[in-house]
Protein backbone atom coordinates (compact mmCIF):
# COMPACT_ATOMS: atom_id res chain seq x y z
CA UNK A 1 0.00 0.00 0.00
CA UNK A 2 2.81 2.38 0.89
CA UNK A 3 4.51 1.73 -2.44
CA UNK A 4 1.23 2.41 -4.25
CA UNK A 5 0.85 5.77 -2.56
CA UNK A 6 4.23 7.16 -3.57
CA UNK A 7 3.41 8.40 -7.10
CA UNK A 8 0.17 9.80 -5.83
CA UNK A 9 2.03 11.60 -3.06
CA UNK A 10 4.38 13.02 -5.66
CA UNK A 11 1.56 14.47 -7.78
CA UNK A 12 0.03 15.73 -4.55
CA UNK A 13 3.28 17.51 -3.68
CA UNK A 14 3.65 18.92 -7.18
CA UNK A 15 0.10 20.26 -7.11
CA UNK A 16 0.71 21.89 -3.75
CA UNK A 17 3.90 23.54 -5.00
CA UNK A 18 2.13 24.78 -8.11
CA UNK A 19 -0.69 26.18 -6.00
CA UNK A 20 1.68 27.98 -3.66
CA UNK A 21 3.65 29.38 -6.60
CA UNK A 22 0.55 30.76 -8.33
CA UNK A 23 -0.82 32.18 -5.08
CA UNK A 24 2.51 33.75 -4.16
CA UNK A 25 2.91 35.38 -7.57
CA UNK A 26 -0.63 36.74 -7.63
CA UNK A 27 -0.58 38.15 -4.10
CA UNK A 28 3.01 39.34 -3.85
CA UNK A 29 4.12 40.33 -7.34
CA UNK A 30 2.20 43.66 -7.46
CA UNK A 31 3.64 44.66 -4.09
CA UNK A 32 7.16 43.62 -5.15
CA UNK A 33 6.80 45.51 -8.43
CA UNK A 34 5.66 48.81 -6.91
CA UNK A 35 8.27 48.52 -4.16
CA UNK A 36 11.08 48.16 -6.71
CA UNK A 37 9.53 50.93 -8.82
CA UNK A 38 9.75 53.27 -5.83
CA UNK A 39 13.51 52.60 -5.74
CA UNK A 40 14.07 53.18 -9.45
CA UNK A 41 15.27 56.21 -11.38
CA UNK A 42 12.99 57.55 -14.11
CA UNK A 43 15.07 55.86 -16.81
CA UNK A 44 14.76 52.47 -15.12
CA UNK A 45 11.01 52.91 -14.67
CA UNK A 46 10.14 53.66 -18.29
CA UNK A 47 12.60 51.11 -19.72
CA UNK A 48 11.08 48.40 -21.86
CA UNK A 49 11.54 45.46 -21.48
CA UNK A 50 11.02 46.07 -17.73
CA UNK A 51 14.21 46.06 -15.66
CA UNK A 52 14.44 43.59 -12.82
CA UNK A 53 17.99 44.57 -11.87
CA UNK A 54 18.90 48.21 -11.36
CA UNK A 55 20.82 50.48 -9.03
CA UNK A 56 18.43 51.40 -6.21
CA UNK A 57 17.95 55.05 -5.28
CA UNK A 58 16.06 56.69 -2.44
CA UNK A 59 15.53 59.84 -4.50
CA UNK A 60 11.75 59.27 -4.83
CA UNK A 61 11.32 58.91 -1.08
CA UNK A 62 13.51 61.93 -0.42
CA UNK A 63 11.42 64.05 -2.78
CA UNK A 64 7.99 63.05 -1.45
CA UNK A 65 9.04 63.28 2.20
CA UNK A 66 11.28 66.33 2.17
CA UNK A 67 10.16 68.18 -0.97
CA UNK A 68 12.21 69.60 -3.81
CA UNK A 69 14.97 72.19 -3.42
CA UNK A 70 12.62 75.19 -3.78
CA UNK A 71 10.38 73.94 -0.97
CA UNK A 72 13.31 73.18 1.27
CA UNK A 73 14.77 76.66 0.72
CA UNK A 74 11.40 78.27 1.45
CA UNK A 75 10.88 76.14 4.56
CA UNK A 76 7.58 74.85 3.15
CA UNK A 77 6.31 71.62 4.64
CA UNK A 78 6.19 69.06 1.83
CA UNK A 79 2.71 67.88 0.86
CA UNK A 80 3.09 64.23 1.76
CA UNK A 81 4.17 65.01 5.31
CA UNK A 82 1.10 67.20 5.73
CA UNK A 83 -1.13 64.44 4.37
CA UNK A 84 0.56 61.93 6.66
CA UNK A 85 0.04 64.17 9.68
CA UNK A 86 -3.63 64.63 8.76
CA UNK A 87 -4.17 60.90 8.38
CA UNK A 88 -2.50 60.17 11.71
CA UNK A 89 -4.68 62.75 13.49
CA UNK A 90 -7.93 61.68 11.80
CA UNK A 91 -7.45 57.92 12.09
CA UNK A 92 -6.15 57.88 15.68
CA UNK A 93 -8.83 60.37 16.71
CA UNK A 94 -11.52 58.26 15.07
CA UNK A 95 -10.26 55.07 16.74
CA UNK A 96 -10.08 56.68 20.18
CA UNK A 97 -13.59 58.10 19.91
CA UNK A 98 -14.83 54.70 18.76
CA UNK A 99 -13.25 52.98 21.75
CA UNK A 100 -14.94 55.43 24.13
CA UNK A 101 -18.33 55.09 22.43
CA UNK A 102 -18.07 51.45 21.39
CA UNK A 103 -16.53 49.63 24.36
CA UNK A 104 -19.47 50.05 26.78
CA UNK A 105 -21.92 49.26 23.97
CA UNK A 106 -20.03 46.12 22.98
CA UNK A 107 -19.93 44.97 26.60
CA UNK A 108 -23.61 45.65 27.13
CA UNK A 109 -24.55 43.78 23.96
CA UNK A 110 -22.26 40.83 24.70
CA UNK A 111 -23.67 40.44 28.19
CA UNK A 112 -27.24 41.33 27.34
CA UNK A 113 -30.03 39.20 25.97
CA UNK A 114 -28.77 37.03 23.10
CA UNK A 115 -31.71 37.81 20.85
CA UNK A 116 -31.31 41.55 21.24
CA UNK A 117 -27.56 41.24 20.70
CA UNK A 118 -28.14 39.43 17.42
CA UNK A 119 -30.62 42.04 16.25
CA UNK A 120 -28.14 44.79 17.14
CA UNK A 121 -25.41 42.92 15.29
CA UNK A 122 -27.47 42.90 12.08
CA UNK A 123 -28.38 46.56 12.45
CA UNK A 124 -24.75 47.50 12.95
CA UNK A 125 -23.71 45.32 10.01
CA UNK A 126 -26.27 47.07 7.81
CA UNK A 127 -24.36 50.34 8.13
CA UNK A 128 -21.89 48.73 5.75
CA UNK A 129 -24.51 48.41 3.03
CA UNK A 130 -25.12 52.10 2.40
CA UNK A 131 -23.21 53.62 -0.53
CA UNK A 132 -20.87 56.22 1.00
CA UNK A 133 -22.05 59.01 -1.30
CA UNK A 134 -25.65 58.60 -0.14
CA UNK A 135 -24.47 59.76 3.27
CA UNK A 136 -21.66 62.16 2.61
CA UNK A 137 -23.19 64.18 -0.22
CA UNK A 138 -25.99 65.40 2.12
CA UNK A 139 -23.44 65.70 4.96
CA UNK A 140 -21.39 68.04 2.77
CA UNK A 141 -24.14 70.68 2.87
CA UNK A 142 -24.53 70.24 6.62
CA UNK A 143 -20.76 70.41 7.15
CA UNK A 144 -20.35 73.64 5.18
CA UNK A 145 -23.21 75.25 7.13
CA UNK A 146 -21.82 74.27 10.53
CA UNK A 147 -18.11 74.80 9.91
CA UNK A 148 -17.33 71.10 10.22
CA UNK A 149 -16.18 71.03 6.58
CA UNK A 150 -12.42 70.57 6.30
CA UNK A 151 -11.99 70.28 10.09
CA UNK A 152 -10.40 67.45 12.05
CA UNK A 153 -13.52 67.19 14.23
CA UNK A 154 -15.71 66.79 11.16
CA UNK A 155 -13.43 64.17 9.65
CA UNK A 156 -13.14 62.21 12.92
CA UNK A 157 -16.92 62.30 13.23
CA UNK A 158 -17.62 60.99 9.73
CA UNK A 159 -14.96 58.29 10.14
CA UNK A 160 -17.15 56.85 12.93
CA UNK A 161 -19.16 55.34 10.07
CA UNK A 162 -16.15 53.07 9.47
CA UNK A 163 -14.59 52.66 12.89
CA UNK A 164 -17.57 52.48 15.26
CA UNK A 165 -19.38 49.46 13.71
CA UNK A 166 -16.05 47.63 13.39
CA UNK A 167 -15.20 48.38 17.01
CA UNK A 168 -18.56 47.22 18.41
CA UNK A 169 -18.74 44.04 16.31
CA UNK A 170 -15.17 42.90 16.94
CA UNK A 171 -15.19 43.72 20.67
CA UNK A 172 -18.57 42.05 21.10
CA UNK A 173 -17.27 38.78 19.72
CA UNK A 174 -14.21 38.87 21.99
CA UNK A 175 -16.14 39.80 25.16
CA UNK A 176 -18.69 37.03 24.50
CA UNK A 177 -15.88 34.49 24.77
CA UNK A 178 -14.94 35.62 28.29
CA UNK A 179 -16.73 33.36 30.78
CA UNK A 180 -19.28 35.32 32.76
CA UNK A 181 -18.29 33.57 36.02
CA UNK A 182 -15.19 35.78 36.15
CA UNK A 183 -17.44 38.78 36.82
CA UNK A 184 -19.58 37.12 39.48
CA UNK A 185 -17.23 37.65 42.41
CA UNK A 186 -16.86 41.34 41.65
CA UNK A 187 -20.61 41.71 41.26
CA UNK A 188 -21.23 40.12 44.63
CA UNK A 189 -18.78 42.63 46.10
CA UNK A 190 -21.05 45.32 44.75
CA UNK A 191 -19.03 46.51 41.75
CA UNK A 192 -21.03 48.38 39.09
CA UNK A 193 -21.02 47.53 35.38
CA UNK A 194 -18.49 50.25 34.55
CA UNK A 195 -16.05 49.07 37.23
CA UNK A 196 -16.38 45.48 36.04
CA UNK A 197 -15.85 46.56 32.44
CA UNK A 198 -12.73 48.62 33.15
CA UNK A 199 -11.11 46.49 35.85
CA UNK A 200 -12.01 42.95 34.79
CA UNK A 201 -13.11 42.81 31.16
CA UNK A 202 -10.65 45.26 29.58
CA UNK A 203 -7.50 43.56 30.97
CA UNK A 204 -8.72 40.16 29.71
CA UNK A 205 -9.98 41.47 26.37
CA UNK A 206 -6.74 43.33 25.60
CA UNK A 207 -5.92 41.24 22.50
CA UNK A 208 -9.44 41.83 21.21
CA UNK A 209 -9.17 45.54 21.89
CA UNK A 210 -5.82 45.64 20.10
CA UNK A 211 -7.28 43.77 17.15
CA UNK A 212 -10.31 46.06 16.91
CA UNK A 213 -8.16 49.18 17.17
CA UNK A 214 -5.69 48.03 14.53
CA UNK A 215 -8.40 47.03 12.05
CA UNK A 216 -10.41 50.19 12.63
CA UNK A 217 -7.27 52.31 12.24
CA UNK A 218 -6.30 50.66 8.96
CA UNK A 219 -9.77 50.89 7.42
CA UNK A 220 -10.00 54.53 8.42
CA UNK A 221 -6.47 55.14 7.06
CA UNK A 222 -7.34 53.45 3.74
CA UNK A 223 -10.44 55.52 3.10
CA UNK A 224 -10.36 57.98 0.21
CA UNK A 225 -13.94 59.08 -0.45
CA UNK A 226 -14.59 60.90 2.85
CA UNK A 227 -11.53 63.04 2.29
CA UNK A 228 -12.44 63.60 -1.34
CA UNK A 229 -15.82 65.09 -0.42
CA UNK A 230 -15.47 66.51 3.10
CA UNK A 231 -11.83 67.65 3.35
CA UNK A 232 -10.50 70.85 1.85
CA UNK A 233 -6.89 71.96 1.82
CA UNK A 234 -6.28 71.56 5.56
CA UNK A 235 -7.31 68.01 6.43
CA UNK A 236 -6.68 65.96 3.27
CA UNK A 237 -5.61 62.41 4.14
CA UNK A 238 -2.67 60.41 2.77
CA UNK A 239 -4.84 58.54 0.26
CA UNK A 240 -5.47 61.89 -1.44
CA UNK A 241 -1.77 62.70 -1.28
CA UNK A 242 -0.89 59.82 -3.52
CA UNK A 243 -3.35 61.07 -6.16
CA UNK A 244 -1.25 64.23 -6.40
CA UNK A 245 1.35 62.34 -8.38
CA UNK A 246 -1.31 62.07 -11.09
CA UNK A 247 -2.60 65.63 -11.26
CA UNK A 248 0.29 66.81 -13.38
CA UNK A 249 0.47 66.44 -17.15
CA UNK A 250 2.08 63.08 -16.76
CA UNK A 251 2.01 60.55 -13.97
CA UNK A 252 5.18 60.74 -11.92
CA UNK A 253 5.55 57.01 -11.56
CA UNK A 254 8.46 56.96 -9.13
CA UNK A 255 6.83 59.45 -6.77
CA UNK A 256 3.50 57.64 -7.03
CA UNK A 257 5.15 54.33 -6.16
CA UNK A 258 7.01 55.82 -3.20
CA UNK A 259 3.83 57.51 -1.92
CA UNK A 260 1.94 54.25 -2.37
CA UNK A 261 4.52 52.39 -0.30
CA UNK A 262 4.43 55.03 2.45
CA UNK A 263 0.62 54.98 2.58
CA UNK A 264 0.52 51.19 2.73
CA UNK A 265 3.11 50.96 5.52
CA UNK A 266 0.73 50.84 8.54
CA UNK A 267 -1.27 48.01 7.01
CA UNK A 268 1.76 45.98 6.01
CA UNK A 269 3.49 46.31 9.38
CA UNK A 270 0.27 45.42 11.19
CA UNK A 271 -0.34 42.38 8.99
CA UNK A 272 3.09 40.98 9.78
CA UNK A 273 3.03 41.71 13.52
CA UNK A 274 -0.57 40.96 14.40
CA UNK A 275 -1.53 38.34 11.83
CA UNK A 276 -3.80 36.29 14.08
CA UNK A 277 -5.73 39.17 15.65
CA UNK A 278 -6.15 40.83 12.24
CA UNK A 279 -7.54 37.69 10.68
CA UNK A 280 -10.25 37.57 13.29
CA UNK A 281 -10.88 41.28 13.20
CA UNK A 282 -11.19 41.40 9.42
CA UNK A 283 -14.19 39.12 9.59
CA UNK A 284 -15.78 41.46 12.17
CA UNK A 285 -15.61 38.69 14.72
CA UNK A 286 -17.98 36.60 12.61
CA UNK A 287 -15.25 33.98 12.38
CA UNK A 288 -13.24 32.78 15.36
CA UNK B 1 -19.95 29.44 22.73
CA UNK B 2 -19.90 31.66 25.78
CA UNK B 3 -22.67 31.30 28.28
CA UNK B 4 -24.04 34.72 27.42
CA UNK B 5 -24.63 33.70 23.82
CA UNK B 6 -27.43 31.37 24.74
CA UNK B 7 -30.29 32.37 26.97
CA UNK B 8 -30.06 35.33 29.25
CA UNK B 9 -26.86 37.08 30.25
CA UNK B 10 -25.94 39.09 33.30
CA UNK B 11 -27.28 42.37 31.95
CA UNK B 12 -30.50 40.97 30.50
CA UNK B 13 -33.34 43.44 30.83
CA UNK B 14 -31.18 46.02 32.57
CA UNK B 15 -31.23 49.71 31.80
CA UNK B 16 -27.45 49.50 31.50
CA UNK B 17 -27.73 48.16 27.96
CA UNK B 18 -29.79 51.12 26.80
CA UNK B 19 -27.52 53.64 28.48
CA UNK B 20 -24.44 52.06 26.91
CA UNK B 21 -26.05 51.95 23.48
CA UNK B 22 -27.25 55.55 23.61
CA UNK B 23 -24.05 57.36 22.58
CA UNK B 24 -23.09 55.10 19.65
CA UNK B 25 -26.70 54.97 18.48
CA UNK B 26 -26.99 58.76 18.49
CA UNK B 27 -23.67 59.06 16.70
CA UNK B 28 -24.61 56.61 13.94
CA UNK B 29 -28.14 57.98 13.63
CA UNK B 30 -26.80 61.49 13.24
CA UNK B 31 -24.46 60.22 10.53
CA UNK B 32 -27.09 58.25 8.63
CA UNK B 33 -30.71 59.19 9.32
CA UNK B 34 -30.19 62.95 9.07
CA UNK B 35 -28.30 62.73 5.77
CA UNK B 36 -30.76 60.08 4.59
CA UNK B 37 -33.81 62.30 5.05
CA UNK B 38 -31.96 65.31 3.68
CA UNK B 39 -30.84 63.19 0.72
CA UNK B 40 -34.32 61.86 -0.01
CA UNK B 41 -35.58 65.43 -0.20
CA UNK B 42 -32.59 66.51 -2.34
CA UNK B 43 -33.30 63.72 -4.82
CA UNK B 44 -36.72 65.31 -5.36
CA UNK B 45 -35.23 68.72 -6.18
CA UNK B 46 -33.04 70.16 -8.90
CA UNK B 47 -30.40 71.24 -6.37
CA UNK B 48 -27.03 72.23 -7.80
CA UNK B 49 -23.84 71.83 -5.84
CA UNK B 50 -22.56 75.39 -5.77
CA UNK B 51 -25.26 77.84 -6.73
CA UNK B 52 -28.69 78.47 -8.15
CA UNK B 53 -32.24 78.32 -6.88
CA UNK B 54 -33.40 74.94 -5.63
CA UNK B 55 -36.84 73.91 -6.81
CA UNK B 56 -38.95 70.91 -5.85
CA UNK B 57 -39.30 68.75 -8.95
CA UNK B 58 -41.02 65.62 -7.62
CA UNK B 59 -39.88 62.43 -9.24
CA UNK B 60 -38.42 64.20 -12.28
CA UNK B 61 -34.86 63.07 -11.46
CA UNK B 62 -35.93 59.44 -11.28
CA UNK B 63 -38.00 59.67 -14.47
CA UNK B 64 -35.13 61.31 -16.33
CA UNK B 65 -32.80 58.57 -15.17
CA UNK B 66 -35.14 55.90 -16.51
CA UNK B 67 -34.94 57.58 -19.93
CA UNK B 68 -31.16 57.95 -19.78
CA UNK B 69 -29.40 55.07 -21.59
CA UNK B 70 -26.22 55.71 -19.56
CA UNK B 71 -28.15 54.92 -16.38
CA UNK B 72 -29.12 51.50 -17.71
CA UNK B 73 -25.53 50.86 -18.82
CA UNK B 74 -24.31 51.85 -15.35
CA UNK B 75 -26.91 49.62 -13.69
CA UNK B 76 -25.79 46.72 -15.90
CA UNK B 77 -22.12 47.40 -15.13
CA UNK B 78 -22.86 47.53 -11.40
CA UNK B 79 -24.62 44.17 -11.44
CA UNK B 80 -21.98 42.64 -13.73
CA UNK B 81 -19.15 43.89 -11.48
CA UNK B 82 -20.76 42.52 -8.32
CA UNK B 83 -21.73 39.26 -10.02
CA UNK B 84 -18.30 38.65 -11.54
CA UNK B 85 -16.48 39.62 -8.35
CA UNK B 86 -18.55 37.23 -6.24
CA UNK B 87 -18.51 34.36 -8.74
CA UNK B 88 -14.73 34.61 -9.14
CA UNK B 89 -13.75 35.34 -5.55
CA UNK B 90 -15.77 32.63 -3.80
CA UNK B 91 -14.44 29.65 -5.82
CA UNK B 92 -10.93 31.14 -5.90
CA UNK B 93 -11.04 31.86 -2.18
CA UNK B 94 -12.26 28.31 -1.61
CA UNK B 95 -9.35 26.89 -3.62
CA UNK B 96 -6.87 29.02 -1.67
CA UNK B 97 -8.48 28.03 1.65
CA UNK B 98 -8.25 24.33 0.75
CA UNK B 99 -4.60 24.86 -0.21
CA UNK B 100 -3.77 26.66 3.04
CA UNK B 101 -5.59 23.98 5.04
CA UNK B 102 -3.07 21.33 3.95
CA UNK B 103 -0.31 21.05 6.56
CA UNK B 104 3.07 21.99 5.05
CA UNK B 105 6.29 23.82 5.83
CA UNK B 106 5.41 27.02 3.98
CA UNK B 107 1.86 27.22 5.32
CA UNK B 108 2.67 29.80 8.01
CA UNK B 109 4.33 32.08 5.47
CA UNK B 110 1.30 32.18 3.20
CA UNK B 111 -1.15 32.50 6.05
CA UNK B 112 0.57 35.68 7.18
CA UNK B 113 1.11 37.18 3.74
CA UNK B 114 -2.34 36.50 2.32
CA UNK B 115 -3.94 39.29 4.36
CA UNK B 116 -1.49 41.82 2.92
CA UNK B 117 -3.64 43.11 0.00
CA UNK B 118 -6.61 43.66 2.35
CA UNK B 119 -4.58 46.20 4.27
CA UNK B 120 -3.60 48.30 1.26
CA UNK B 121 -5.79 51.31 0.44
CA UNK B 122 -8.03 50.47 -2.57
CA UNK B 123 -7.01 53.68 -4.30
CA UNK B 124 -3.35 52.65 -3.95
CA UNK B 125 -4.11 49.17 -5.27
CA UNK B 126 -5.89 50.76 -8.23
CA UNK B 127 -2.86 52.91 -9.07
CA UNK B 128 -0.46 49.97 -8.61
CA UNK B 129 -2.38 47.79 -11.04
CA UNK B 130 -2.95 50.65 -13.48
CA UNK B 131 0.81 51.03 -13.67
CA UNK B 132 1.31 47.35 -14.35
CA UNK B 133 -1.57 47.25 -16.86
CA UNK B 134 -0.16 49.90 -19.23
CA UNK B 135 -0.70 48.29 -22.67
CA UNK B 136 2.66 49.32 -24.19
CA UNK B 137 5.06 49.60 -21.29
CA UNK B 138 3.37 47.65 -18.50
CA UNK B 139 4.96 44.66 -16.87
CA UNK B 140 1.87 42.46 -17.21
CA UNK B 141 1.92 42.46 -21.02
CA UNK B 142 5.66 41.83 -20.91
CA UNK B 143 5.02 38.80 -18.67
CA UNK B 144 2.33 37.56 -21.09
CA UNK B 145 4.80 37.88 -23.95
CA UNK B 146 7.35 35.82 -22.00
CA UNK B 147 4.98 32.86 -21.90
CA UNK B 148 4.02 33.35 -25.55
CA UNK B 149 0.63 35.02 -25.07
CA UNK B 150 -0.58 38.05 -27.09
CA UNK B 151 -0.81 41.41 -25.29
CA UNK B 152 -4.05 42.22 -23.47
CA UNK B 153 -5.72 45.65 -23.69
CA UNK B 154 -6.55 45.74 -19.94
CA UNK B 155 -8.10 49.08 -18.89
CA UNK B 156 -7.72 50.77 -22.28
CA UNK B 157 -10.37 48.84 -24.20
CA UNK B 158 -14.13 48.91 -23.47
CA UNK B 159 -14.39 45.15 -23.86
CA UNK B 160 -11.69 44.34 -21.28
CA UNK B 161 -11.83 47.27 -18.86
CA UNK B 162 -14.51 45.98 -16.48
CA UNK B 163 -12.88 42.55 -16.27
CA UNK B 164 -9.57 44.24 -15.46
CA UNK B 165 -11.23 46.23 -12.67
CA UNK B 166 -12.73 43.01 -11.30
CA UNK B 167 -9.22 41.51 -11.37
CA UNK B 168 -7.95 44.36 -9.18
CA UNK B 169 -10.95 43.89 -6.89
CA UNK B 170 -10.14 40.17 -6.73
CA UNK B 171 -6.54 40.86 -5.75
CA UNK B 172 -7.76 43.10 -2.94
CA UNK B 173 -10.62 40.98 -1.59
CA UNK B 174 -10.11 37.32 -2.55
CA UNK B 175 -7.92 37.04 0.60
CA UNK B 176 -10.95 37.95 2.73
CA UNK B 177 -12.90 35.07 1.16
CA UNK B 178 -9.93 32.75 1.71
CA UNK B 179 -9.51 33.78 5.37
CA UNK B 180 -13.20 33.29 6.19
CA UNK B 181 -13.40 29.95 4.37
CA UNK B 182 -10.15 28.75 5.95
CA UNK B 183 -11.61 29.48 9.38
CA UNK B 184 -14.63 27.46 8.32
CA UNK B 185 -12.47 24.52 7.23
CA UNK B 186 -10.64 24.56 10.54
CA UNK B 187 -13.90 24.46 12.46
CA UNK B 188 -14.65 21.01 10.99
CA UNK B 189 -13.84 18.47 13.67
CA UNK B 190 -11.03 16.02 13.04
CA UNK B 191 -13.26 13.13 14.03
CA UNK B 192 -15.66 13.70 11.15
CA UNK B 193 -12.80 13.77 8.66
CA UNK B 194 -11.25 10.67 10.25
CA UNK B 195 -14.57 8.81 10.03
CA UNK B 196 -14.86 9.73 6.34
CA UNK B 197 -11.34 8.42 5.71
CA UNK B 198 -12.09 5.12 7.43
CA UNK B 199 -15.25 4.78 5.31
CA UNK B 200 -12.96 5.01 2.28
CA UNK B 201 -13.89 8.49 1.03
CA UNK B 202 -11.26 9.96 -1.30
CA UNK B 203 -10.07 13.58 -1.14
CA UNK B 204 -12.63 14.81 -3.67
CA UNK B 205 -15.52 13.08 -1.91
CA UNK B 206 -14.42 14.51 1.42
CA UNK B 207 -14.34 18.02 -0.04
CA UNK B 208 -17.71 17.65 -1.75
CA UNK B 209 -19.75 15.88 0.89
CA UNK B 210 -18.20 17.09 4.14
CA UNK B 211 -16.17 20.25 3.71
CA UNK B 212 -18.48 22.06 1.28
CA UNK B 213 -21.53 21.22 3.40
CA UNK B 214 -19.88 22.57 6.53
CA UNK B 215 -18.70 25.67 4.66
CA UNK B 216 -22.18 26.74 3.55
CA UNK B 217 -22.74 29.38 6.27
CA UNK B 218 -19.22 30.70 5.69
CA UNK B 219 -19.85 31.00 1.95
CA UNK B 220 -23.00 33.02 2.68
CA UNK B 221 -20.92 35.17 5.04
CA UNK B 222 -18.38 35.87 2.28
CA UNK B 223 -21.20 36.83 -0.09
CA UNK B 224 -22.61 39.08 2.62
CA UNK B 225 -19.31 40.91 2.89
CA UNK B 226 -18.57 41.01 -0.82
CA UNK B 227 -21.83 41.69 -2.68
CA UNK B 228 -22.78 44.99 -0.96
CA UNK B 229 -19.17 46.18 -1.11
CA UNK B 230 -18.84 45.28 -4.80
CA UNK B 231 -22.12 47.01 -5.65
CA UNK B 232 -20.83 50.27 -4.18
CA UNK B 233 -17.19 49.94 -5.24
CA UNK B 234 -15.87 53.37 -6.13
CA UNK B 235 -12.26 53.94 -5.14
CA UNK B 236 -10.63 51.39 -7.47
CA UNK B 237 -12.48 52.85 -10.45
CA UNK B 238 -11.72 56.39 -9.29
CA UNK B 239 -8.01 55.57 -9.30
CA UNK B 240 -8.03 53.82 -12.68
CA UNK B 241 -10.63 54.57 -15.35
CA UNK B 242 -13.17 56.94 -13.75
CA UNK B 243 -15.94 55.23 -15.69
CA UNK B 244 -14.31 55.03 -19.13
CA UNK B 245 -13.48 53.98 -21.75
CA UNK B 246 -16.89 54.58 -23.36
CA UNK B 247 -18.82 54.02 -20.11
CA UNK B 248 -17.42 50.49 -19.87
CA UNK B 249 -16.63 50.85 -16.16
CA UNK B 250 -19.29 53.43 -15.25
CA UNK B 251 -21.09 51.89 -12.30
CA UNK B 252 -23.96 53.60 -10.45
CA UNK B 253 -21.69 54.86 -7.68
CA UNK B 254 -19.20 56.29 -10.19
CA UNK B 255 -22.05 57.84 -12.19
CA UNK B 256 -23.39 59.48 -9.01
CA UNK B 257 -19.95 60.90 -8.25
CA UNK B 258 -19.68 62.33 -11.76
CA UNK B 259 -23.18 63.83 -11.59
CA UNK B 260 -22.31 65.54 -8.33
CA UNK B 261 -18.79 66.77 -9.06
CA UNK B 262 -18.59 67.05 -12.83
CA UNK B 263 -22.10 68.29 -13.53
CA UNK B 264 -22.70 69.54 -9.97
CA UNK B 265 -26.20 68.10 -10.16
CA UNK B 266 -26.82 67.06 -6.58
CA UNK B 267 -30.47 66.13 -7.12
CA UNK B 268 -29.67 63.60 -9.85
CA UNK B 269 -26.66 62.24 -7.93
CA UNK B 270 -28.84 61.56 -4.90
CA UNK B 271 -31.48 59.82 -7.02
CA UNK B 272 -28.77 57.47 -8.36
CA UNK B 273 -27.29 56.62 -4.97
CA UNK B 274 -30.74 55.89 -3.54
CA UNK B 275 -31.45 53.43 -6.32
CA UNK B 276 -28.06 51.86 -5.54
CA UNK B 277 -28.88 51.80 -1.83
CA UNK B 278 -32.20 50.02 -2.47
CA UNK B 279 -30.42 47.51 -4.72
CA UNK B 280 -27.77 46.88 -2.08
CA UNK B 281 -30.42 46.60 0.63
CA UNK B 282 -32.41 43.96 -1.28
CA UNK B 283 -29.35 41.76 -1.83
CA UNK B 284 -28.21 42.22 1.77
CA UNK B 285 -31.64 41.37 3.18
CA UNK B 286 -31.73 38.13 1.17
CA UNK B 287 -28.22 37.22 2.32
CA UNK B 288 -28.95 38.10 5.94
CA UNK B 289 -31.97 35.79 5.94
CA UNK B 290 -29.90 33.03 4.35
CA UNK B 291 -27.12 33.54 6.89
CA UNK B 292 -29.45 33.44 9.89
CA UNK B 293 -30.95 30.22 8.56
CA UNK B 294 -27.54 28.62 8.07
CA UNK B 295 -26.33 29.80 11.46
CA UNK B 296 -29.37 28.39 13.26
CA UNK B 297 -28.96 25.12 11.41
CA UNK B 298 -25.34 24.73 12.42
CA UNK B 299 -25.23 26.24 15.87
CA UNK B 300 -28.79 25.46 16.94
CA UNK B 301 -29.35 29.08 17.96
Amino acid sequence: MAAKLTPRKMTHGALLTLGYALLGCFVLFPIYWIFTMSLKEFGDIIAYPPRFSFVPTFENYREILFGNEADQAGGVMPDLLRFLRNSVIISSGAVLLSVILGLPAAYALARGEAKRANRARFTILSFRFAPELAIILPLYAFYTRTGLYDSYVGMILVHQLITLPLMILILMSFIRDIPIEIEEAARIDGAGPLTILLQIIVPIAKPGLASAMIIAFIFSWNNLIFGLVLAGGETRPITMGILQAMTFDQIKWGLMAAAAMVSAVPGMIASLLFQRQITRGLTLGAVK
Amino acid sequence: MASAASGKGALAGGRVVYIAMLAPALCLLFLTIVPFLDGVYTSLTNEKLYAGVTRFVGFANYLKLAQNPTFWIALGNTLLYAGLATLIQIPLGLAVALLLDVPSKVQWFFRSTIALPLLIPPVVAGLMWKTMMQPQSGVLNWLLAQVGLPPFAWLSDPSTALVSIVLIDTWLFMPLAAIILLAGLQSISGEVLEAARIDGANAWQTIRHIKLQALKPYIVLVAMFRIPDALKSLEIIYATTRGGPLNATRTLHVMAYEEAYRWSSLGRAMAIVFILWVLSYIFSAILLTLWRKEETRFHGR
